[in-house]
């Protein structure tokens, strides 16, 4: 802060010492002084110029002494290191901030499904009552898929059995927001009069989709379902057929959620289920 | 026979039904079924047996009345189906266990026919 004083200092008595000098080298002098008084400093030596640094910044130690400490000491003093100190604190501070930051909006985006998995898309199938149902009639609720067979030995039954659990506790919670959807894997017996006979032992709200051998292998694909249905099959042959037993949560636009397995008890599913459902937002109102 | 008679040939022709798979059991057929076989594995266990697959003549001879009623109440895939999964599943269970006394990790999976409450 004592600096301007210096100089005033300083400039007082180079303009009393050599005033001719300082006339002869006017641009060195008085850099910032305005272009269209280029010769002021020699013409007048009012207030004004006393403000500008008149002298080179060598001239700035009044004795050799204090040039000498300083250029002993560099450029390192308390003051630069405290200022040092301060800075990298200040900066990495804000950097640890910074990463926080992007952390939880990565987190919160992942969340919210960006790279969800493209499992799930359109199709045309007839559920139990030989009524067409696209993906659109699934549209505005929650779905949850499973995949399966009528003449399933023993998962589907147990899972079926599992899925109408879950569904009865998510429908306690929040009523209307799920639909419980079975695909049949095997069309070729599964017709829609067998699927209502079958589901209605499981559930009444079970909705049940069959369709041609084409329709059925499209939507097995489109859901990355493991498919082995024999496509022609001797009448009166009995036969198995293998398939994934993970149950597809979508959301009501008929993205993609979450696969529940074997795992997962139906309290557990159920719980899920739930809690992506009271965090759902539409994807207008996501982006 | 008359009415007895009647009744008696009709669920003797579902069951062959059954059997040949071309109806789809119902939940009181399928735990028949299961029940059935159930009995026939606790069996095959006691008489430690594996694979009634390989041990065909064994198997016959240790577990015929099970294994009876085994084929009459279960779809003759499933009969086949179960017979080979029982096999995997014992081998599956014996490596886990040979895993887990070499100190490896358990996942919460269950493969077994219980269904969780």
């Amino acid at each position: 802060m004592s600096q301007p004083a210096v100089r005033i200092g300083a400039v007082l008595n180079a303009l009393a010492r050599a005033p001719a000098r300082q006339c002869l080298r006017p641009m060195s002098t008085a850099r910032s002084s305005p272009a269209r008084r280029p010769m002021a400093s020699c013409l007048s030596h009012g207030p004004a110029q006393a403000r500008q640094p008149l002298v080179q910044r060598r001239f700035k130690y009044k004795t050799v002494e204090e040039a000498k400490s300083r250029y002993r000491s560099g450029p390192f003093s308390w003051k630069a290191g405290l200022l040092f100190v301060t800075t990298a604190a200040g900066l990495l501070w804000y950097f640890e901030r910074e990463k926080g930051r992007m952390q939880q909006k990565r987190i919160a985006e992942a969340a919210k499904g960006v790279g969800r998995p493209k499992v799930g898309g359109p199709f045309e199938l007839l559920d139990q009552d030989g009524n067409v149902m696209t993906e659109q009639n699934l549209r505005g609720r929650y779905s949850l898929v499973y995949f399966g067979f009528s003449h399933c030995p023993d998962i589907c039954p147990e899972e079926l059995d599992k899925m109408a659990r879950m569904f009865d506790l998510v429908e306690a919670e929040l009523p209307g927001a799920l639909a419980p959807v079975f695909v049949t894997c095997d069309p070729a017996r599964d017709t829609p009069k067998v699927l209502k006979e079958y589901l209605s032992e499981f559930h009444p709200k079970f909705i049940g989709l069959t369709g041609t051998y084409d329709q059925i292998k499209a939507m097995c694909k489109t859901y990355r379902v493991y498919f082995s249905t024999p496509q022609t099959v001797a009448p009166g042959q009995d036969y198995l057929v293998d398939h994934s037993i993970y149950f597809y949560l979508m959301d009501p636009e008929g993205d993609f959620v979450e696969a529940l397995g074997r795992q997962h008890s139906p309290d557990q599913a159920a719980k899920i289920i739930i809690d992506h459902m009271k965090e759902w937002k539409p994807s207008v109102i996501r982006q | 026979m008359g009415i007895l008679g009647l009744f008696q040939s009709e669920s003797d022709k579902r069951a062959s039904e059954i059997r040949a798979g071309a109806v789809v059991p119902t939940r009181a057929e399928r735990k028949r079924c299961w029940e059935a076989r159930d009995s026939y594995f606790a069996c095959l266990d006691a008489s430690s047996i594996v694979d009634p697959l390989k041990d065909e003549k064994k198997a016959a001879k240790a577990c015929a009345h099970e294994s009876t009623q085994f084929e009459r109440d279960c779809a003759t895939q499933w009969v086949t189906y179960f017979k080979k999964w029982r096999v995997q599943d014992i081998q599956k269970k014996a490596r886990l266990k040979e895993l887990e006394a070499q100190g490896a990790n358990k996942l919460d999976v269950e493969t077994d026919f219980t269904a969780r409450k």
